[in-house]
Order: structure tokens, then sequence, then C-alpha cells
């Protein structure tokens, strides 16, 4: 029949476009470094907390971009523990944006109409949100961003987080010590784009400069999903025929990875960097007695709890408070792991009637 | 060779095509008739409800949705579908902050090219469905896929900013009115005209209900599939800045479930998924209630997981409790024979 | 006269297995472009693993298809198949047997719901399924508390992740036993050839008298059951870490469909020709994945193949 030379120009043409503006992506990776230097001085800033100031009693308003993952659920649950002991917090409520990042901006504009005292937050995407938060800030809220990213903002009054590139940056030596300087790996990173991925990866080019023995073959994104982890593992087996490490600070990837790797048979040799505390990645440590961990602590929920209380007192708070990460050598693992609990789990000191359902 | 239809199966296609219209006004009123209790009772059962900032605050986050819904309502009463809206719409975020950068000057230009770049979608959908007999359904879904990758592929997190006066347009209030309101009143004023007055629309709506038929009576199906699918792609640009302003930033991922909760809103609003019947009145105030719901919702501290198992109940009794006494088909039935039961 | 009969015929056969001659034709530039994968057996069955649980769903949702409706449910559905069935399990081998009929059960109810309300409002399954499925994910959310409960029985996974000879997964030859089942059912029993006569015509089979309610109705418990099953494989493959896991599936499911030749009129379809959509898109996933690509270019491509199959399928209909 005749043919149709339209419509190989419009699939050619859109395959060309991606091909094309994939491109583009390397000059936007490079201005995705941070001055640490510069950083550091703002999270030791002080926050000017008279104009939050007021009585109780409070309620605290929490603006999940997402509910959809274990560990945001343990935050969740240490706001709630925290409040409760607190007398003059009255209520918890919470909103899921369910990575939306319009429904999050509708989300904190309900949450300012009723009235709360402070806004906990984690984002979707943390521009999206500022002029959202700005508003609750003009009407004397203050924001506190909880979890994994430090963001330096008219709309955020002061941060709880995890300093993501010191994270990497433990995981990549400790991975360096126990590769023993040499051989060819890959990293395994969050969802592309997030503060995670960003200085997860800074953080290993970083230490690697160190390490000319190491070659690393490639930087996948597994998007924090088990199984795209391990078909992304698969696949990269296929192209190199030696892989002596894998660099994923994430437990829940990781295991994903190791999978891949028992299945080829190519898992004896393996050297896993720490993950983080995550129960799945635990167990995983106990039975093979290698990997270990570089605490992602979830208590970051009861952390920013505690600065936002603080704020609303009117007492002093930094921009920026890290909750360190602690290592966990192989050999501890146990103390942390909970056998009896499911893979999508964390280790915490939550008490009994605030931890998830099992 | 169709044989000159006789006087009465004339009398009986006018019966039928007023029932029809009743029964659209009847459900159009249904949304609003609902839109107007349920806003009455969240005012007197739900605290913070009835505030003005409240109330505009509905208004201003259902707008972009509206657009969209509004390009949906015309291309489902034509008879097919367009999945394609929410990452036509993410794309749009995307390209407009970043190609503008925050700079009020480009925001015409810029604009005015993303809503081109829309068309161009539009016409391509149209040109795939009248030559080559794809059904929308799939080739939308196919066209989502290749729009999404293409976003992806291009950036992976937030680029540029929004210029300012598209963040007041899609934020501000102008005496007391949200301008985003004001703005969706109007297109809506305008999509009404077209449907219901013009020649475009009668003959769009033809199509909808009949394709053959139409097409035997003259109506040039092909170019009235044109305008529907361009109709669309507009409906999602234009949303996609009214989100783009309200983002400030081109974030990736911001059109996902755009395209689907479009096509609820037009459901819902009286739209026939089997085309020839719509209503533009009824996809507005569809939209409006979706959006009290949600802000009932959250004001009443509903788990976020009981909202998302209310939204999805709340959709199937819709459908249920208003469902015409006419057979309907799958959407982009365009080709099919309307013979099912 | 005849000539043009016969060319018609001819095309008809094209179009019901033109889907085997693609995945020949791609698998043979997949070998010639990556052979280190594509011909070493372990890594098929890699792929043949992979595309197992979109597979098994959407064998389910072709009956519904060829019935002339849809299920955009079943990624619902497996996502809470795979979380019930861990917390049933609860680490413990005992469990197993239970854990999995209690699941299929819960499954096949699921269904039996869609059933109910496509009897209620026939011809709307579009968006009545997606409607049940928002139910769904929200009765997972309130179900698991956002978190991937449940600890899957020791020995569960390692059984269906093993290999026979070395080469096929046990999961992967579930799939093509239960591909295989019900593409007999679809030829050879009475309820199969209903299924196709009421997805041809369905007032005409009303008025011969055909059940259509109870077909209709079977046919979308089987596509719950299927996503059930579905769900099962999911935990099987990789464990379930998230209460999402099925997100996206009734998308992936509804390509394969397509691409094997079922069409949204209804009336035509065959298991065979699903499965192999199934290993099409996934093949190409792949591909794309090991020459190196970007990840999101797998988008691009599955766009691209689902419209120019489409196109093809068209063009190859395209005198009736």
């Amino acid at each position: 029949m005749r043919n149709h030379p339209s419509r190989r120009t419009f699939v050619g043409g859109s395959l060309a476009f991606a091909f094309g503006g994939s491109s583009l992506l390397a000059p936007l990776a490079a201005h995705a470094q941070v001055d640490r230097a510069a950083q550091k001085k703002q999270m030791a800033e002080p926050v000017d907390t008279a104009k939050f100031k007021k009585a109780g009693p409070y309620t605290i308003g929490v603006a999940a971009g997402y509910m959809s993952n274990s560990w945001v659920v343990f935050c969740l649950q240490h706001v709630r523990w925290e409040a409760s002991l607190h007398k003059d917090v009255k209520d918890v409520i919470v909103t899921d944006a369910a990575f939306n990042p319009g429904k999050q901006v509708a989300d904190i504009e309900d949450l300012i109409a009723k009235n709360v005292s402070m806004i906990i937050y984690w984002p979707v995407d943390e521009k999206a949100i500022q002029p959202a938060l700005e508003k609750a800030i003009a009407k004397g809220i203050p924001t506190i961003n909880a979890g994994g990213g430090f963001t330096y903002s008219p709309g955020t009054t002061s941060n709880a987080f995890i300093d993501q590139y010191v994270l990497g940056e433990m995981v990549a030596q400790h991975f360096m010590t126990d590769l023993g300087g040499k051989g060819k790996v890959f990293a395994m990173l969050p969802i592309a784009g997030t503060t995670a991925a960003v200085d997860q990866l800074a953080a290993l080019k970083d230490v690697l400069k160190k390490h000319p023995g190491v070659e690393l073959l490639s930087a996948e994104h597994g998007d924090w999903n088990r199984a795209k982890a391990k078909q992304i593992s698969e696949n990269l087996l296929q192209r190199y025929p030696k892989i002596d490490g894998v660099y994923s600070p994430a437990g829940q990837m990781s295991m994903g990875v190791v999978e891949a790797f028992e299945e080829a048979g190519r898992a004896k040799s393996l050297v896993m960097s720490p993950g983080d505390e995550y129960n799945g990645w635990m167990k995983w440590v106990v039975k093979n007695k290698k990997g270990g961990a570089v605490t992602f602590p979830t208590r970051a929920g009861q952390e920013a709890t505690k600065l936002g209380l603080k704020i609303l007192a009117g007492q002093p708070v930094p921009r920026g408070l890290v909750i360190p990460s602690q290592y966990i050598a192989p050999a501890e693992a146990a103390k942390y792991a909970e056998m009896d609990k499911p893979d999508d789990w964390w280790a915490s000191n939550l008490p009994a009637g605030f931890k998830p359902k099992a | 060779m169709a044989a000159p239809a006789a006087p009465g199966r004339h009398g009986a296609a006018l019966a039928a095509h007023r029932r029809h219209a009743a029964l659209r006004a009847a459900r159009s009123a249904g949304i609003w008739g609902l839109l107007v209790l349920g806003t009455m009772l969240a005012a007197v059962l739900v605290p913070g409800f009835a505030t003005a900032t409240n109330l505009g605050n509905v208004v201003t986050q259902s707008a972009a949705l509206g657009l969209v819904a509004l390009g949906q309502t015309f291309v489902i009463a034509a008879g097919l579908i367009d999945l394609s809206v929410g990452q036509l719409l993410g794309l749009t975020v995307v390209l407009t902050c970043a190609l503008s950068d925050g700079r009020g000057e480009l925001l015409l230009p810029v604009a005015l090219g993303v809503l081109a770049l829309g068309a161009v979608v539009g016409s391509l959908h149209a040109w795939l469905v009248n030559k080559l007999a794809i059904e929308p359904l799939i080739l939308t879904f196919g066209s989502l896929s290749i729009l999404q990758g293409a976003i992806f592929s291009y950036t992976d997190r937030s680029v540029g900013r929004a210029p300012e006066a598209l963040r007041w347009i899609a934020n501000e209030r102008l005496l007391g009115w949200p301008v985003a309101g004001a703005l969706l009143v109007l297109t809506a004023l305008g999509a009404h005209l077209l449907l219901r007055r013009t020649r475009f629309g009668l003959r769009l709506l033809a199509t909808g209900d009949d394709g053959e038929s139409a097409r035997r009576a003259g109506v040039p199906v092909a170019r009235i599939r044109w305008g529907a699918f361009v109709l669309s792609a507009l409906g999602a640009v234009a949303g996609g800045l009214l989100v783009a302003g309200r983002l400030g930033t081109g974030y990736p991922n911001a059109g996902q479930g755009f395209e689907l909760d479009a096509i609820v809103a037009a459901v819902l609003g009286g739209t026939s998924l089997a085309g020839g019947r719509a209503s533009i009145v009824g996809t507005i105030g569809a939209v409006l209630l979706l959006g009290v719901i949600a802000n009932v919702l959250n004001l009443l501290e509903v788990s976020a997981f009981v909202q998302t198992l209310a939204k999805g109940a709340i959709v199937v009794a819709a459908i249920i409790a208003t469902r015409a006494p006419r057979s309907q088909v799958r959407p982009g039935a365009a080709h099919a024979p309307v013979a099912d039961a | 006269m005849a000539s043009r009969l016969a060319t018609q015929a001819l095309r008809e056969l094209v179009s019901r297995w033109a889907i085997l001659g693609a995945l020949a034709l791609l698998y043979l530039a997949a070998a010639i472009l990556s052979p280190d994968a594509f011909l070493e057996p372990a890594y098929v069955g890699n792929v043949l693993r992979q595309a197992a649980p979109v597979a098994i769903a959407a064998i389910g949702t072709t009956l519904v298809m060829i019935l002339g409706g849809v299920d955009l449910s079943i990624g619902a559905i497996i996502s809470l198949s795979a979380v019930f069935c861990a917390v049933q399990m609860g680490g413990d081998a005992a469990n197993v047997g239970p854990a999995l009929a209690a699941t299929l059960l819960l499954a096949a109810g699921l269904g039996a719901v869609n059933g109910m309300l496509n009897i209620a409002s026939p011809g709307s399954s579009f968006i009545l399924t997606l409607g049940s499925a928002l139910a769904f994910y929200g009765l997972t959310q309130l179900y698991s508390g956002g978190t991937a409960r449940g600890i899957v029985a020791p020995g569960f996974r390692e059984f269906f992740n093993q290999r026979l000879g070395d080469v096929l997964p046990v999961l992967a030859l579930a799939m093509l036993l239960i591909a295989a089942a019900m593409e007999l059912v679809l030829r050879t029993t009475r309820f199969g050839r209903q299924i196709y006569l009421i997805g041809s015509n369905r007032e005409a089979a009303r008025l011969a008298g055909l059940p259509v309610g109870g077909v209709t109705f079977a046919c979308y418990v089987i596509s719950g059951l299927f996503a059930g099953l579905g769900g099962i494989a999911v935990l099987a493959r990789s464990g379930v870490s998230s209460t999402f896991t099925g997100r996206g599936f009734e998308f992936d499911a509804l390509a394969a469909i397509v691409l094997g030749g079922t069409v949204f009129s209804g009336g035509r379809g065959t298991i065979v020709g699903t499965v192999a959509g199934t290993l099409v898109l996934f093949i190409a996933f792949n591909l794309v994945n090991i020459l190196g690509f970007n990840y999101n270019l797998q988008l691009v491509l599955k766009g691209a193949i689902i419209i120019l199959a489409s196109a093809a399928y068209a063009w190859l209909g395209r005198e009736r």
C-alpha cells in the first residue's frame, strides 16, 4: 500500500526530540552542586521567632507531599508521638498530596483556613509550594521542613533534616574501605532530581576523587522502588561482566539489587555499600554479615515538632537542625533488625501505641 | 443508499431528541443541584468553609481542571477521547517556566508558542484518527506515554520560573474575585456558545451521536474531529498555563492525573462517553463539586486514604444514579457500530 | 470477487497472528543488537519473569475486552492483593495455602463488584472501573495504613524464582501454563464462544437468548481473579515494598492486550496475542535499558509501539 511518510516522521520526530532533549540534561545537572560552606552558614542562622510567638492550645498541621512510603509513615508517627507529650497540643491534622504538587498547594491553603498553629511538611516539589508557604508565614504560621533536604527560603521557617550529602559521604567512605579502594561499581539512586539523589551522587563523586582505583560504571535511578532497582540491576549485570560493588544508600533499593545479583549467581564477591536502617535491608545484613547501614532517622518528625513548638514559644532556633546519621556495622545489625516485623519497616524508639500496624 | 426518512420516524427522532435534551438538562441541573446543596450543607456543618478566602481558594484550585475539562467535553462529545491532556499540561508547565524563566516580557510569546504546540499535537491526533482509523483511546494513551517520556528526558526536576503576571492570574483576586475563576467563567461561556450556537458545535454533536449518519448528511466529519482534538489540546495548554502560575516553577510531573479527573468531571456533568451529548454547564458544575468535596474532606480532617476511597465511591454512585436509558458505549467509539445494549 | 474474499481472509489471518510475527522480529533485532543478553537463556528467563505479573493480569482482562468492555481497576486489585497476601502469610510457611486462597477470594470479590456495577450500568465500564480503581486504592491504603505490611512466608519467593533447568523461572512457567489453559477455555468451551458472540453484537446475542448479564459478570470476576494472581506474582517476583505496587499495570495490560490484536469494539482477541504483546513490551523496555539509553526513553518507545501497532491493525482491518 501507499507509504505514510508523515507517520514515520511523527514518530521519528518525537524520538529525535527525546534524544536531543536528553543531551540538554548535562548542563541542568551541573547547577545542582551546592556551595557547602555557604549552606553551613545558612543552617546556623538564627530564626526571628518573636513574630510567631503565641499561646496554646496548639494545632499541628502536617502537609505531607506523599504518604505512600513507609519512611514518611514512621516520620508522621514520630510527630504524633511528640505531640502527645505536650499538654498544650490539642490536635494533629494531616493532609496528603499523593505526589501532586498542585494538591499540596491546595492542602497548605486548607490548613491555613483551619487556623493551624504550625505547618510541618515534606514537599513533592520544594519550589512549587513556596508561595503557599509564604502565605502561611504571613499569617504567623511557622513552617518546618521535615526530612531529607535543607531549604533556605522565605517560605520555610526552619528545617529538621538529614544531611543527604553527609549521609552519602559516610556511605561512600565505608564503601571504599570495604572495597579495598579498587573495583568497578555502579550507583543506585533515588528519584532523579530529588535532594537525596543529587546530594548522594555528589558525595560519591567527591569521595571517588580520592580513590582513583575505583571506577563508576553508571549512576541509575531506582526511585526507591525495589522492583525497579532489581530490573535495572539485572540489565547492568548483562552489560557489565565485572561488577565489584554497588553504592546504594537506600536499603529498600539495595534489596532489589542484591536479589538480582543472587539470582545471577554473582553475589558471593559482591561488596554492597551500607544502606539505611530499612528493616528488610537490616534482615539481609544480619543474614549475610556484610553491607551495614548509615541511618536515615525517621525521628526527623519528632525533631520537627520540637522545633515548631520552640518557635511558638518564642525561643531561639537555627534555620537548619541536622539530625545526625549513625553508622551501623554488619556485626551490630542484629540490634536494629526486627526479624518478626515486615520488610517495609524502620527501626525506631516509637512506643508501642504509636507504631504503625505491622 | 439510505431511503428518505418516513414522517413517523422523523417524529420519533424529534421526540427522542427532546427526551435527550430534557435528560441532559436534568443531569446538569442534578450536578448543580448537588453542588448548591453540598455547598449549603458544608457552610452550616463545616467550620471554616463559608469564608470568602476559602471559597475563593476552592475556585482558584479548580480553575485549571475546569479548563482541561472544557476541552475534554468537546472531544468526548465528538465521540472521541483524549488521554494525553495530562502530559500535555505537564509539558506546557515545563516549557512555560523553562523558556520564560520569570521574564514578564516573554510571557505572551511563550504562551502563544505553547498554544501553537497544543494545536499541532491536537492536529496530529486528528490526522492519525482520520487517516489511519486508530482508536482514539489507544492513540492518546500512546501519545501520553511519548509526551511523558519526552518531558522526563528533557528534565528530571523543576526548571525555570513562571513570570509574575502569570502567577498573579493564577493565584490572586481582583475586587475579591479570583482572577482564575473569572477566566474560567469567560472560557466556559465561550465554550457554551461554541457548542450550542454555532454550526460547528451542532455538527460536532451530530458527529458524536452517529458518525456515519453525520457523514452521509454532509457533515465534514474529518474536520470536525480535527476541531475537537485541537480544542482538547488547547484546554490542556490553557490549564497548563494556570498550573505554571500556581506552582511558579516547571515541575515535570505536574500534569499527572488531570486527564482522568477531566473525564470524570465531563461525564459527571452530563457528557456521554458515547458522544453526541454534552453539557458545558454540567462540566463546570462537576469540576466545582469535585473541588468542594476535596476541600470539605480536608477541612473535616478526613484521612487522605478515606478521601481516595470516597472519591471513587462518589464517581461510581454518580454514574449509576444518572445513567441514561439509552445505551452508552465505551469512549472513542466513533468507528464502532452504535448498536450495543 | 473470490480473490477479494481471499484477500480479506488473508488479512484477517495476518491480523490475528501479526503480533507473533512482530515478537519474532523484535527478538531477532534484540538478539542482533545485544547478543550477550538476548541469546543467553538465563536472561530471557529473566525477561519472562519480569513480564509475568503484567501478562497474568492481562489474561483475565482480555476476556473483558473481547466482551467489549475495559477493566481499569486491575492495578488497584493487584496492589491490594499483594499486601493482603503478605499479611495473611505472616512469615509462616504453613500459612501459604490459606493466604493464597483468601487473596484469590478477595480479588474475585472485587471483580464481582465490578461485574455488578457493569450490569447496573452497561457500557460505562471505562468510567465505572476508573471509579472502582480509586475506591480499591483507598481500601488498600486503609488496610495497610500506608506501609507495606506483612511478611512473605519463607520459601514462597524462592520457589517461584528458582529456575527449571537453570533457565526457566517457575513463575514464567506458571504464566505460560495459565495462558495455555485460558486460551483453551476461550476456544473450546461454550462459555468462550459466548464471550466472542456477545462481544461481536450484544443486542443480537441478547435476542438470541444468551445469558449476557451472567457472562459479563463472570468475565469481570475472572479479570479480578487474575489481577489477584498478578498481585501474588508481583509478591513472588520482587516482594512487597509499597502499597502502590500495581500502579500503572492497568495501562501496561491495556497496551499489551491491544498489541495482541484485541479490539476495543469487542468480538476479537486471543490470549496468545495478549501474552505476545506483553513480551513485545518487555523486550523493548529491556532493550532500551541494556543499550544504555535514558530510562525515560522506555516511555517514548512504549507510546510509539502502541501507536504503530494500532495503525498497523487498523490498516489490516480496513476494508471490512
